[in-house]
């Protein structure tokens, strides 16, 4: 009982520490944002444009290039990753479903890198001959990797929600003449929301915290888009192009308000998610 | 192995292995239509598996191997239920079962009924909420739920979830019905109206029913069969 007890202790402890790792890193970013910040500067930090020789850091392009490329990306990536899913559960043939889980969690340890650079040499052409105009590189491009690449994850979380529905449904279901698309359709999804929802935030904060789809294949120009078919630059690829910047300099500063925005609208979108989508008991707020 | 005019399962050499172990072997028998089959015997010859075999569940179990033919007679005529021409969700749409463990859906009392009729393409409401009050009536539910009909199926007691799980069977009004142990989970009285309601449904099908209630089985079986060995003997 009391090695259970402490036990509890020390996971109680743990969730404590990573707690407060989080707030840290949100001091942190306030810390090293602050002069940017108090220098009256907050609103045309986010609402303005980015041009440092102009002395304006402003990182709404930024803003407006993550949102639309990460919202995209996660909803292209939904009936993607169901499909994979349903047919990995009960589709497929037998045979064929655990080689097709084999290539989802293949295709989930491959560097992100990997997928911007095949996405450079084979998509690429392929967009720009489509679009008629430009160099290939934009938002749409960064979508369909983007997409790919958050698939896997979110194949992952759909399979094992689907799969932990319990036999006995699963068989009055069969006894009842369910075809395997009305099992799917009728139990197997509304039991495994839950975990669908979960998938669907881990997706989207996969696909706003990414870094090199972005920087690769979206063109980074800090300029508001406005298509698809636009270039853009994300608020991670922002950080990582500016972050060679002298130290003290404003604009260096600036990507820490990158930082502080992503991260709150990265919890923000998870909050609103958590709300509006059934999610698991356990993973209530 | 003799065939009558009445009969309406048959199986021809018909064995069945989980991996290496055996459970039937080259089992030849029919059962009659519009009576009562018991099938008895001790746990573990695979008296479940038998009635799996029928609606072809044991598929979606997996690990199993069948040889041999299982036939129903449909319309008049013996269908091999392995046949092309008989889609799985077909045959168990015209195979109705009750599980040893009552398993109502998670869904509400009214949707559990109702799913066996949307999944046959039926959708009219007052069809569906006619043939649900029916099937209530049949398996002694109606007075106990009907105030309740759109709350969780698994809040209902286990009998009361058991008498459910027997109405949703009844909803596409089978030809065969395959219950295994339908009444371990109810009280005496519920027992009785259960088996009463057997006693009248097997005017319209053909009931194969495992049981380990030998006053149940000679109160209401037609034909008694004893698993064991993985052979089928006749006993009545």
């Amino acid at each position: 009982m009391s090695r259970l007890s402490a036990a509890e202790r020390a996971l109680q402890l743990t969730t404590v520490c990573c707690g407060l790792l989080v707030a840290a890193m949100l001091v942190l970013m306030l810390v090293l944002a602050w002069p940017l910040l108090h220098s009256g500067q907050l609103l045309s930090l986010i609402g303005g444009d980015w041009q440092p020789a102009a002395g304006r850091y402003g990182i709404a392009p930024m803003l407006a290039a993550s949102l639309l490329l990460a919202i995209s990306a996660v909803l292209l990536a939904i009936p993607l990753s169901l499909g994979t899913a349903f047919a990995a559960v009960a589709l497929a043939p037998p045979f064929l479903r655990s080689p097709l889980m084999l290539c989802v969690r293949l295709m989930a340890g491959i560097p992100t890198v990997i997928y911007g650079f095949a996405a450079v040499f084979a998509l690429v052409p392929l967009m720009r001959q489509w679009i008629g105009s430009g160099s290939g590189f934009t938002l749409l491009t960064a979508t369909l990797v983007l997409a790919v690449l958050i698939a896997p994850t979110m194949i992952v979380f759909f399979v094992g929600g689907l799969r932990a529905v319990p036999q006995g449904y699963s068989l009055a279901a069969d006894a009842l003449g369910c075809r395997p698309v009305d099992k799917l359709l009728y139990l197997l999804l509304p039991q495994a929301a839950p975990a669908i929802t979960a998938g669907i935030v881990m997706g989207l904060g996969r696909a706003l915290g990414d870094t090199m789809i972005g920087l690769m294949l979206a063109g980074n120009s800090a300029i508001m888009p406005d298509s698809m078919l636009s270039t853009g630059r994300t608020l991670t690829s922002h950080i990582a192009l500016v972050i060679a910047a002298d130290f003290s300099s404003m604009e260096f500063k600036s990507i820490f308000a990158c930082g502080i925005v992503l991260y709150l609208l990265t919890a923000a979108l998870v909050a609103i998610l958590r709300r509006t989508l059934p999610l698991p008991a356990t993973a209530r707020p | 192995m003799t065939t009558t005019m009445n009969g309406k399962i048959r199986t021809e050499k018909l064995s069945f292995s989980y991996g290496e172990r055996l459970l039937l072997g080259d089992i030849s028998v029919e059962f009659a239509d519009q009576a009562i089959t018991a099938i008895t015997g001790p746990s573990g010859t695979g008296k479940s598996t038998l009635l799996t075999v029928f609606n072809r569940l044991w598929e979606e179990i997996g690990g199993g191997a069948l040889r041999g033919r299982v036939l129903l007679r449909l319309e008049g005529r013996w269908q091999d239920i392995h046949a092309a021409e008989m889609p799985v969700s077909m045959l168990r749409r015209r195979v109705g079962m009750v599980f040893q463990t009552p398993n109502p859906l998670p869904m509400s009392i009214s949707a559990n009924l109702a799913f066996p009729l949307k999944l046959a393409g039926i959708e009219d409401k007052q069809e569906i909420a006619a043939r649900s009050r029916e099937a209530l009536l049949r398996v002694h539910l109606l007075t106990e739920v009907e105030d309740r009909l759109g709350s969780d199926a698994r809040l209902l007691s286990g009998g009361q979830q058991q008498r459910l799980c027997l109405a949703r069977a009844l909803m596409l009004h089978p030809e065969v019905l395959l219950l295994d142990e339908p009444t371990s989970s109810l009280d005496p009285k519920a027992c009785t109206g259960i088996e009463e309601l057997l006693l009248e449904l097997k005017e319209s099908c053909a009931i194969v029913l495992v049981s380990h209630y030998q006053d149940q089985i000679s109160r209401i079986a037609d034909q008694v069969y004893l698993l064991g060995e993985r052979t089928l003997l006749r006993q009545r």
